[in-house]
């Protein structure tokens, strides 16, 4: 079949999982989550309020009607305004996805580079003691808390050696980056490990095929075959782990935001499920469900482009 | 069919050898295996029993009297430590069989009928991974409560979308192969052929995904007690690193350094036991 | 292409780490820098119902009313009224007149951008807005019942499409372009202190009319800065300007003895205020605003409870680490009490006073003061803390759980009176508290307590509006939680025992006490005296003996400030002291090169 008409195919299947989404994130949130209204009243909520309250956001209505007014602004895009800030939410996701992405994307593009070559690297020295070395360290790595990078990386490298700003936000370049380059090489450092080890997996799968034997029986140099043959043919595999880690770039990191001030989406989802602030949740899982489709749309695309072998289905 | 059997025997007799001939790979699970001793005695009080008794004046240094220091309530950090073990590994094991249950029933069954039932789990595991985790994390505590059984359901009902999504593969590769076929051809029946046909084939991967699972599991609870989730009234190493937050500022570095080490040293193991088992187990690296 | 890749990603690392060492151009006049640990919903001072909210609107927003400065008790004095307002005798009317002279700041809401004249019909429009039924004002509570007409006006509204402004509410009259008139519907005598909270603050209907859903946004206001660009952003930091248009005010050049004596009057007479740039930054996680302080990125922090041991070796002394670097502690009471509340609903705490009494005298409140407050809060006898009337000097409530052995002999025997020796047949209690580090801390504390008299505690975290839900629902044993003044009068306090203000009100506990309920009603109406005091504490005192609560501590606040900000009284209302605070910027140079 035609590569549109199944690139549309599997675009239209949005519409159920949004369904989903809308489903799940109803029966979490509205039913069986604590009342919003209470957060937003605080310390002076009288049962009078609270009532009205609950009234003007709609939530006396019964159950079906707020599911199909959920699924409704779902698809017209119609997030309204935070609950608790009163913001508009489409605002606040544009506001919060420039300072996310600042981080997520660079860190995200020099992970890719550097882990790409380790492997490459790591899977021409095969075996050797390099190797083994280069896997224990990223899988040491590994074995530590996120949380712990931040807290010992905010507190020696920003604050004691004072090499970057310990927190805080600017927008525009250069100012952002004496805030936004700890938390960069924070999560090179936790990418790093799981992603070496991943596509070395995947380059010595290539390598044992019996397609590199035989090149190399042909005399090709161990270099050519890495790099023409096992790389490209690992293309594939790299590439669907890569673009299907894109829709949550865009989330952002929600222990980095928190403690480096970074004022992205992470951070405001966060906030949103403890206060139960349900039309930014709605909007977040929402716009999540939409990614993700086009992600993994994008990935088979990206599939056929670069092995030509690969049938659509 | 007795070759098949045959067949499988030697596989795991092969895996076998093959770790036990890496002496990483045995140091590897001697770690895990130390650990989970560690965390039956704690938790049968043959052992620091006594873990929250003050000993000492609060936030006490490591000393050759304190081997780990004190916390705040002048209890052993080393206690402490050493009493967090059974939280990890029972965190890493129950949401390891939770998420190895729930993604390897729902993943055989899509992969192996296919058809209606196939698309409607393949929604349901779309859906539910293209929330962002947090929502889903938090929403568990709203019906259970916090501590161990929100810890236990969050992480388990969350990460089990990988495994199904690899396990529902192997299935559909499988199931069109000649052995299947042939035990259709002698009269057997889907559960039998799930069971004791596809499925050993297909548990290296079960094996190797559980491991990596109990790491992830012992790693996230971290993460959980960080947003609040975590276990009450016993010491976690998430909970004591979470309460560096407030310590390492000052200087008080080291409930964070014991609590980072011990976790670092069994997740250590774990991944590399990970690692060696694919070696052994993953029948494309055979032609190393 | 491997060797290529390699070389990139080291030159994108190299410039990176470049451009980390631009230095900042250096900005003209004085800058404010300060750090707030929870984020801000927006500008409009209806929904300003939390602290951190209501000190931002505070910078742009005035009311009719302030507290002063610089004297201690807490006094009110007039900001945008003339003088402090005629009361008729019956205590029902309460005549302002309004200074004339005021602008608004200059904005595009205005005609040609220009700020108009604060009138008294702006009091009423803000004051309806307060009272919409359409913006749900999260302060109605405030005046809720309390204005002649105003609540009849809402619940009118209620139903109808739109809410008519126009309609004249016989309790809120501009009598004329200066004179402004309030008619209560029962005497209210904390009435004036709404008038010095945000909530009741004036804000520009040009404003509100242009800017619609987004006015919290487009903050437009009298006070002393305006928001940078006239935008407020939803960041993690907000910059606040100089209000080029802000009226004559000068600093205060009267103040209570020990403030004259601190030197505090250095700035009498100057004009404010006196920086010309506030930066607010939004830091929610205790390291990092901490450490920022150190590093003199910002000018003051209150103090994380654990850091006090480095900062604080002993008693009310800094370390000498930090006396070097010019760093000056300010340690001043806070208008709070923290304590753990029985649910009187159930009949086990209800009807039981000998349990809750032997609980208390269990708590040991001076190691929980030595842990968690550094020895530096002030063990609560009673409900009222000190600082307002009420409050009982040098009173110790027989139920004050300090530690004694004698007093864990006496919290035994009344545990044995209340029917449960040695805790036998008394189910396992649960503790509910606010999920944060410190409080879990404070909860396995009480565990640890009632162990000593062999009762079970269950402790468990909960977010808070599952607490409150809890609380709401009665499903609650004991709670831990706290209470902040919303102004200086006991009645705040004490509000929270009284019966009819049972959850969802105030009063969580459920707890209910006809006397206390009786002596309440008649202290609510009168104003400030002699007697009224009496009345306070006389209920202060059932409050004690009658152990409703298991008392904590009446907390300390501690602001650490670096020597070159100037001015700087820590207050429990610390809406728009902004204005008042300077910058010695020469100063600034010279220490934050020691730090």
């Amino acid at each position: 079949m035609s590569l549109t008409s199944y690139v549309l195919r599997r675009l239209f299947y949005v519409i159920p999982v949004i369904l989903g989404v809308c489903f799940l994130i109803f029966i979490i949130f509205s039913v069986v989550s604590p009342d919003p209204t209470i957060s937003m009243l605080g310390k002076h909520a009288t049962k009078a309020q609270v009532l009205e309250l609950r009234e003007a956001l709609g939530l006396n209505k019964p159950l079906y009607i707020q599911y199909f007014d959920i699924v409704k602004s779902a698809f017209t895009f119609d997030f309204g305004r935070s609950w608790s800030t009163k913001q508009e939410i489409f605002e606040m996701i544009k506001q919060g996805a420039i300072p996310s992405m600042t981080i997520t994307f660079p860190a995200f593009f020099l992970s890719v580079l550097l882990s790409v070559s380790i492997s490459l690297f790591v899977a021409f020295y095969r075996g050797t003691f390099l190797d083994k070395g280069v896997v224990f360290v990223c899988v040491a790595l590994m074995s530590i808390s996120s949380l712990v990078y931040i807290l010992v990386g905010q507190w020696f490298f920003a604050f004691k050696l004072g090499l970057f700003e310990i927190s805080g936000y600017e927008e525009g370049f250069p100012d952002v980056v004496p805030y936004v380059l700890l938390p960069i090489i924070i999560i090179i450092i936790l990418s790093v490990g799981p992603d070496v080890r991943f596509y070395r997996t995947v380059m010595l799968d290539e390598i044992y095929q019996d397609y590199v034997r035989t090149a190399r029986s042909k005399g090709l140099s161990e270099r050519k075959i890495m790099f023409k043959h096992v790389l490209k043919n690992a293309m594939v595999s790299i590439i669907t782990y890569v673009v299907l880690r894109i829709p949550f770039l865009i989330l952002g990191s929600l222990l980095i935001e928190s403690f480096f001030g970074i004022p992205g989406l992470g951070g405001m989802t966060l906030k949103a499920v403890n206060s139960s602030d349900f039309p930014v949740i709605k909007a977040m899982a929402v716009l999540s469900g939409i990614a993700t489709i086009l992600f993994n749309v994008i990935t088979d695309v990206l599939y056929v482009v670069v092995d030509p072998r690969v049938k659509l289905n | 069919m007795a070759t098949n059997e045959q067949e499988s025997k030697s596989l795991w007799h092969h895996a076998w050898d093959s770790l036990m001939s890496d002496r990483t790979t045995v140091i590897a699970m001697s770690i895990v295996l130390i650990y989970s001793v560690v965390a039956l005695l704690s938790s049968t009080g043959l052992i620091v029993s006594d873990w929250s008794k003050e000993v000492g004046p609060s936030y006490a240094p490591p000393s050759s009297e304190f081997l780990f220091g004190l916390d705040i309530f002048g209890r052993s950090v080393f206690a402490k430590t050493v009493k967090a073990t059974e939280i990890a590994m029972s965190v890493g094991l129950v949401t390891g069989i939770l998420t190895v249950l729930i993604g390897v029933t729902l993943g055989s069954i899509a992969g192996y009928y296919g058809g209606k039932v196939d698309e409607v789990l393949v929604w349901f595991y779309t859906t539910v991974s293209s929330i962002p985790g947090i929502m889903l994390l938090i929403s568990i505590a709203f019906i259970v409560g916090k501590g161990l059984l929100a810890v236990y359901l969050s992480l388990g009902l969350t990460s089990w979308t990988g495994l199904f999504r690899l396990i529902r593969g192997e299935f559909i590769r499988h199931k069109d192969r000649e052995y299947v076929q042939a035990a259709t051809a002698i009269g057997g029946g889907d559960f039998r052929k799930i069971f004791k046909h596809i499925l050993p084939n297909v548990f290296h991967i079960v094996i190797i995904n559980f491991s990596l699972q109990f790491q992830f599991a012992i790693k996230s609870e971290v993460i959980l007690s960080y947003l609040g989730l975590g276990v009450q009234g016993v010491p976690s190493w998430g909970t004591m690193i979470n309460d560096a937050k407030l310590e390492l500022a000052r200087g008080n570095w080291w409930q964070l350094a014991a609590a980072t080490a011990a976790m670092m040293v069994v997740v250590l193991a774990f991944n590399i036991l990970g690692d060696s088992l694919r070696d052994a187990l993953d029948p494309k690296l055979k032609g190393k | 292409m491997k060797k290529i890749s390699f070389i990139l990603s080291i030159l994108a690392l190299v410039g990176l780490l470049g451009t980390s060492c631009t230095k900042k151009a250096d900005i003209k006049g004085k800058t404010l820098n300060m750090a707030v640990s929870s984020q801000v919903k927006g500008m409009d001072p209806i929904y300003a119902n939390d602290r951190y909210s209501s000190n931002e609107v505070a910078r742009i927003y005035e009311g009719l009313l302030e507290y002063h400065y610089l004297k201690r008790p807490y006094t009110l004095v007039p900001n945008l009224a003339e003088a402090m307002p005629i009361v008729s005798k019956d205590g029902l009317t309460y005549t302002f007149k309004i200074k004339k002279g005021i602008m608004f700041q200059n904005d595009a809401a205005f005609p040609e951008g220009n700020g108009r004249e604060l009138v008294a019909e702006d009091f009423v429009f803000s004051i309806k807005r307060l009272a919409d039924p359409k913006l749900q004002g999260l302060g109605w509570w405030l005046l809720d019942g309390k204005i002649t007409g105003l609540n009849e006006w809402r619940k009118k509204y209620t139903e109808l499409p739109t809410v008519d402004y126009e309609e004249e509410v016989e309790g809120l009259k501009a009598l004329d372009r200066y004179t402004l008139q309030f008619k209560l519907a029962k005497p209210f005598p904390q009435f004036l202190y709404a008038l010095a909270m945000p909530f009741t603050f004036a804000v520009a209907k040009e404003a509100v009319a242009k800017y619609g859903n987004e006015f919290l946004n487009h903050p437009v206001g009298t006070g002393p800065f305006a928001i940078k660009d006239g935008v407020f952003k939803q960041t993690k930091k907000i910059t606040y300007v100089k209000n080029p248009t802000f009226r004559e005010k000068k600093f205060p050049c009267e103040a209570s003895a020990k403030f004259e004596k601190e030197g505090l009057l250095a700035d009498c007479g100057k004009k404010l205020p006196l920086v010309d740039r506030v930066i607010v930054n939004i830091i929610e996680e205790d390291q990092p605003r901490w450490l920022n302080f150190q590093k003199g990125k910002v000018e003051y922090v209150s103090v994380p409870k654990d850091n006090f041991d480095t900062v604080i070796p002993d008693a009310k002394n800094l370390s000498p680490e930090y006396l070097s670097k010019g760093i000056d502690l300010m340690v001043s009471p806070s208008l709070d009490v923290t304590y753990t509340a029985f649910n009187h609903d159930l009949k086990l705490f209800k009807d039981n006073v000998k349990l809750r009494q032997a609980m208390s005298l269990a708590y040991d409140v001076n190691t929980s003061n030595k842990l968690f407050y550094n020895n530096q809060a002030i063990p609560a006898q009673s409900v009222v803390p000190p600082g307002i009337a009420g409050h009982i000097e040098n009173y110790v409530s027989p139920y004050r759980g300090n530690g004694s052995p004698e007093q864990l002999v006496q919290a035994k025997k009344l545990l044995a009176e209340a029917g449960y020796p040695e805790g036998k047949g008394l189910p396992e209690i649960t503790y509910d508290c606010p999920s944060s580090t410190v409080t879990r801390q404070i909860g396995e504390y009480f565990k640890k307590q009632m162990a000593k008299i062999g009762i079970n505690v269950k402790v468990t975290q909960n977010p808070w509006p599952e607490l409150q839900k809890k609380i709401t629902t009665r499903n609650v044993m004991a709670y831990g939680i706290a209470w902040g003044a919303d102004y200086p009068d006991a009645e705040n306090f004490l509000q929270l025992l009284y019966g009819p203000n049972k959850a969802p009100g105030a009063n969580g506990s459920g707890y209910n006490n006809p006397e206390l309920n009786r002596l309440f009603k008649v202290a609510a109406v009168m104003q400030d005296s002699p007697e009224r005091t009496a009345l306070y504490e006389k209920m202060n005192r059932i409050a004690a003996e009658e152990v409703p609560w298991i008392y904590g501590v009446h907390r300390q606040s501690f602001v650490l400030k670096h020597s070159w900000l100037k001015n700087f009284v820590n207050s429990d209302f610390d809406a728009g002291i902004a204005q008042y605070l300077n910058i010695d910027k020469k100063m600034k140079i010279e220490m934050v090169k020691k730090l």
